[in-house]
């Protein structure tokens, strides 16, 4: 009797366990987006400016349409983008004061009260992945305010002013220009998360399991299983950046 | 006694006769070029004032700058104030302490510091309010990564800043020997240090992986040809406009031996352009032949046909090629060369950046926000904000120049410089 396979997300909550009984050091978090399985619903970026409180302008993980053709022979493909969390960055040298490393997990993180905001990584991220926070909020200051509704100035501010807690950290938003206002901003692989015991906003979203997270030094793990597929590939490999971003075609 | 005792009555007479009239033109204040100067930069420091309201009280929000062009008309400003400030005094320091020719020159020595401090001020204020957080720009001195240019860049620029201002006070105020010597050592100094900051400042590009049309190992080069020439040229129209004594031969001899080091300097620099652009538009790759293609034929091409090309390089050429041009020719021809070159890093830094709307538009139109354009026209805040560092450096080079009155020496000859 062929035993049921298991959810990818149980298999996934699974490996994240394992992974988290290591030290950090011995970890390297993988993330492989199954492009077949992806059907642009773009939840996962929902989820993640949800999770991460994104204002306007700032986006971790945009998902890139391409249409590919001409009719009859047409197809839309969706490319989720995001951040490589590359074994050889080229965001990070750039850094003048060293705001922005690779962790020992290999998740290339921000420190948002080091960063100047000179938005040098913006331009050096040859996959365009970090934008750049100017306090922007989604909250029109000419809304009437309307008390005891959900919508509203007030309601909706109370909202935008809810704290986000990136690297572990509380990150209110005043509406005033602190950080991380006046900061690049990536995604980190939602290591407040996956410190946690919980998968990536985006991995738990996804309606189609197109998206797997998990930890590649572990050889039991799905990614594992997945990144030595002949059909794993990774962007822009001629850079030599090495992703940690894989894509199946 | 008897003197003291019989005059005092014709004065007295005198006095009655003459009523208050010599006296009174000292009193009536009498309106001078300093004034109307004066008048100018702090009106254009009021109005670019403005700008730096709308800077502080609600951070770049007032900026076209975003995601996908994170530097624009304040980082182009600042690579081109540097090229200014460090090629005149490179320039002038090569001719005067280390070739020894055109000493003269060296009559300018105060109002090229104070012209160079000037720039420095201002400088120093656009890439300062370019950043998202303009009051850490202290973490660079105290954590700075080796690894970044843009590290190297700002030490190689504060250490000029102290090089430059212990030369100006040396020159201004220093009398003894040591002093003097000191200054000449630091001015030897200035040279090695100015051409490093020019060439880190070109390389803070060329290292860029995610820009390739800045890639590569031409931009170091060229940040220092273009320094050379612009900086020549701001050398020669400060000589031309404040030199004291414009009779004097060796004066004329001077200018027109400039006027032909920067018809070279601008031949060599027009060279090094067109090899460039050449090698941008060779291969064919979009990413590289785009952004020149944008900077020669986009929406901004006056920018770089008319601008720089029309009255920065062809009109210059032309006063300048003449057998014996005029001094005041000369200093037309510098003028509007320094005047119109802003074009070029304005060129180098913007299409770069904007050709990701081209070359990546699936990416640029994934999603939507105020900070995700690919194009990019300075806002009225960045140009208010540029006034008020303008305005700003000006004050401070009118206030050196009228109140502590750092001019052109007059009472040197060209023999005291050995």
């Amino acid at each position: 009797m062929a035993l049921e396979p298991k959810d990818v997300l149980v298999r996934m909550q699974e490996d994240l366990q394992r992974a988290l009984k290591k030290a950090p050091g011995e970890r390297r978090w993988v993330m492989v987006i199954d492009l077949r399985k992806c059907v642009g619903c773009h939840g996962c970026t929902i989820a993640c400016v949800a999770e991460n409180k994104l204002p306007p302008g700032v986006v971790y993980r945009p998902v890139v349409e391409k249409e590919i053709g001409s009719y009859p022979n047409v197809k839309r493909q969706f490319i989720p983008r995001p951040c490589m969390q590359c074994d050889e960055p080229p965001c990070v040298p750039v850094c003048p004061v060293n705001a922005t490393y690779a962790n020992e997990e290999g998740v290339v993180v921000m420190d948002y009260d080091r960063c100047i905001g000179c938005r040098y990584c913006l331009n050096a991220c040859p996959y365009s992945a970090r934008t750049t926070d100017f306090g922007y909020t989604y909250v029109d200051q000419s809304l009437p305010v309307m008390d005891g509704v959900l919508v509203g100035r007030e309601e909706s501010d109370d909202y935008e002013r809810a704290a986000n807690y990136e690297y572990g950290k509380e990150w209110e938003r005043s509406g005033g220009l602190q950080s991380p206002v006046g900061n690049a901003r990536k995604c980190h692989f939602c290591l407040h998360r996956v410190h946690e015991g919980e998968l990536p906003a985006c991995t738990t979203t996804c309606i189609g399991r197109a998206t797997i997270y998990g930890d590649a030094n572990d050889p039991d793990s799905l990614v594992s299983e997945l990144i030595t597929q002949s059909n794993a590939i990774r962007l822009r490999e001629e850079l030599g950046t090495k992703p940690k971003v894989y894509y199946l075609v | 006694m008897a003197n003291k005792n019989t005059k005092p009555a014709p004065e007295a007479e005198k006095e009655q006769e003459v009523p208050q009239k010599p006296v009174a033109p000292r009193k009536t204040f009498k309106l001078t070029a300093a004034h109307v100067l004066w008048v100018i930069g702090i009106l254009a420091l009021l109005i670019g004032g403005i700008g730096m309201y709308q800077r502080f009280t609600e951070g770049l929000r007032p900026t076209a700058l975003g995601s996908f062009v994170p530097w624009g008309l304040w980082v182009a400003t600042y690579e081109y104030l540097v090229w200014l400030e460090i090629g005149s005094l490179v320039v002038f320091t090569l001719m005067v302490y280390v070739f020894k020719i055109n000493p003269i020159l060296h009559k300018m020595a105060l109002t090229l510091y104070l012209t160079a401090l000037a720039i420095l001020a201002m400088a120093l204020i656009l890439i300062g309010l370019d950043l998202g957080h303009p009051f850490r720009f202290w973490h660079v001195m105290v954590w700075p990564q080796w690894n970044s240019l843009l590290a190297w860049m700002i030490w190689a620029h504060m250490i000029y800043m102290v090089v430059l201002v212990g030369k100006l006070l040396i020159e201004a105020y220093g009398k003894s020997a040591g002093l003097k010597k000191l200054g000449v050592w630091l001015s030897y100094i200035s040279i090695p240090l100015g051409i490093a900051l020019v060439a880190i400042a070109g390389s803070v590009f060329s290292v860029v992986v995610g820009r390739p049309a800045w890639q590569g190992n031409g931009l170091p080069l060229y940040f220092l040809v273009s320094s050379l020439v612009v900086g020549t040229g701001l050398l020669t129209f400060l000589f031309v406009w404040f030199y004291p004594n414009k009779q004097e031969q060796e004066y004329i001899n001077t200018v027109r031996w400039m006027g032909k080091l920067l018809l070279g300097l601008l031949t060599v620099g027009l060279t090094a352009a067109a090899l460039g652009g050449m090698v941008l538009l060779y291969p064919g790759i979009p990413a590289q032949a785009e952004a020149l293609k944008t900077a020669l034929f986009g929406p901004l091409w006056w920018l770089y046909w008319v601008l720089h090309i029309g009255l920065g390089v062809i009109i210059p050429i032309l006063l300048l090629v003449a057998n014996t041009p005029s001094p005041k020719k000369v200093g037309v021809a510098a003028g509007l060369l320094i005047a119109t070159f802003i074009a070029v890093p304005i060129n180098i830094v913007v299409p770069a950046q904007t050709v990701i709307g081209i070359i990546e538009s699936d990416l640029v139109n994934s999603f939507f926000g105020p900070t995700l354009n690919a194009g990019y026209f300075p806002t009225s805040a960045e140009w208010l904000v540029t006034l008020f560092a303008l305005a700003f450096g000006f004050l401070v080079f009118l206030f050196g120049f009228t109140v502590l009155r750092l001019r052109p020496r007059v009472d040197e000859t060209s023999k005291e410089v050995k």
